[in-house]
């Protein structure tokens, strides 16, 4: 009797109507879910399957009775009829595999490339490989320096937010154009559009501050001029030195440029709908610095500094909701400007070959 | 069960890796499936990743020929990374896991954890 009480207690807390969810973590039972979400995906199938079905029938067996005439309307409505197919058959067996597979089997199926292949002494195979989880570094070595060996590509946040309020306020003022146009162009004939004109009034205004806004961001990315920055060698070791060069270019009175060696871990997350972001910087240590000084035309500014990473630093890592990043991160304030920071990445490597480690308790 | 074979629970990279794993008090006919796997979770603040560096999955005819008695004994050599870790928002972990799925629907999973270079923690 006592088993059967307690069956049934399992099988109700199982079967509950409402549950709460963060991320990955639910307060249900997660069977229930995937069983729910592979049924409404086998719906879908099965609707775009039989609308295409109707629709091909239709146009094809019966001459007399199309439904559609063959263009847009039929394309369109075919293209409906396949998407649903392609859905339903993605989204079924992703949630299948999801019940009937471990944790682990899923992760072979999906990056089978990461297993371990049998190693040939082949030429192909003794060039160095991108140890896994560490990302490429191709993509920051493709650029020559002119001193050293690279040069960096850079991470400048603001030059993504110059080009959208540049984008914005290009299509403002254009709307705004064509409407003050229309507004003239009645006002001319005697017919006053009031309605119209009390629209413009704020819409002038936006127009406005948008392009003072975009005019002022430009100066400023004009003003305190580029910042390149060349690495003697990567990717990076723990433990040894490398040669690094910072040059400032613009026209400014610079009161005073940091450049640091940081590491940072970012973590992403489910939070209700919302996809988050943390970061949080876990080291950050200054390997060169000047003061006041005038950059000018022609006249950049020139850093050169020597630095190691911390022999028991941890490598650069990348996993699809994790990630360990190392960068180069140039701060300066200058006169009559906003400081600004720029951030250069890098990719530091494992140890070649780490001492033995004393056990872990 | 699972035992590494090793003094020590931590392990370099492209050291190999070797372990032996045994099931008891289960009837051996009614195991539809074994999984054997050496992989590396992220934990912490962010959505748990997943690497799984070696994997083994015995069914059918595989599994009917192995002797449950003795304990099944698997070597294989570790990559140069992910290194364990120890940070503020982000952890990662390996473990070697073996799975065992029961003809009732039941699974049964056992874990060991172990590290693989010197455990960096953030700096």
């Amino acid at each position: 009797m006592k088993t059967d009480e307690s069956m049934k207690t399992k099988w109700r807390a199982r079967l509950r109507l409402w549950g709460k969810k963060r991320g990955g973590r639910m307060t249900g039972w997660w069977f229930i879910g995937s069983l729910g979400e592979a049924l409404f995906f086998a719906a879908v199938f099965l609707i775009g399957v039989f609308l295409s079905a109707i629709l091909i029938s239709w146009q094809l067996m019966s001459q007399s009775t199309q439904p559609l005439k063959i263009g847009y309307g039929f394309w369109l409505f075919l293209g409906v009829c396949l998407s649903f197919v392609v859905m339903g058959i993605v989204g079924f067996w992703y949630r299948v595999l999801k019940v009937v597979t471990s944790d682990e089997h899923r992760e072979v199926l999906d990056l089978k490339s990461i297993l371990p292949q049998p190693l040939k002494e082949t030429q192909q195979t003794k060039r160095v490989l991108t140890p896994p989880t560490i990302p490429d570094v191709k993509r920051l070595t493709d650029s020559p320096g002119a001193r050293l060996a690279y040069r960096l590509p850079s991470q400048i946040p603001e030059n993504g937010a110059l080009v959208a309020l540049g984008v914005f306020a290009m299509a403002w003022n254009a709307m705004i154009a064509v409407f003050l146009v229309i507004a003239a162009e009645n006002v001319l004939r005697s017919q006053v559009p009031w309605q119209l004109i009390l629209l413009l009034v704020p819409g002038i205004y936006v127009a406005i501050r948008s392009a003072r806004l975009f005019f002022r961001s430009f100066i400023r990315t004009l003003g305190i001029g580029s910042t390149t920055v060349e690495i003697q060698d990567l990717p990076l070791l723990p433990g040894r030195e490398y040669g690094l060069e910072i040059v400032q270019y613009g026209r400014l009175v610079i009161k005073k440029i940091t450049v640091r060696l940081e590491c940072q871990e970012e973590s992403t997350y489910h939070f209700g709908t919302d996809l988050r972001i943390e970061r949080q910087t876990v080291f950050s240590e200054e390997i060169a610095s000047h003061g006041r000084d005038r950059i000018d035309w022609g006249y950049p500014l020139r850093m050169e500094c020597r630095f190691a990473v911390p022999q028991d630093a941890m490598h650069s890592f990348q996993s699809k909701h994790n990630a360990v990043h190392w960068k180069i991160v140039v701060s300066g304030e200058a006169n009559r400007w906003p400081s600004y920071s720029r951030s250069f990445p890098v990719v530091v490597y494992p140890q070649p070959n780490p001492s033995r480690a004393i056990a872990a308790p | 069960m699972i035992r590494l074979i090793g003094l020590q629970p931590t392990y370099m990279p492209g050291d190999s890796l070797e372990f032996e794993y045994r099931v008891a008090n289960v009837d051996r006919g009614s195991i539809v499936a074994v999984e054997c796997s050496v992989c590396w979770i992220t934990e912490g603040k962010g959505t748990e990743d997943l690497g799984v560096h070696f994997f083994q999955r015995l069914a059918g005819d595989s599994l009917a020929a192995i002797d449950w008695s003795i304990a099944q004994k698997i070597s294989c050599p570790l990559p140069v990374s992910p290194l364990s870790y120890e940070g503020q928002l982000l952890k990662i972990s390996w473990c070697v896991r073996a799975r065992f799925f029961l003809n009732d629907g039941t699974e049964l999973m056992a874990q060991q954890p172990f590290y693989l270079g010197t455990v960096t923690r953030e700096i």
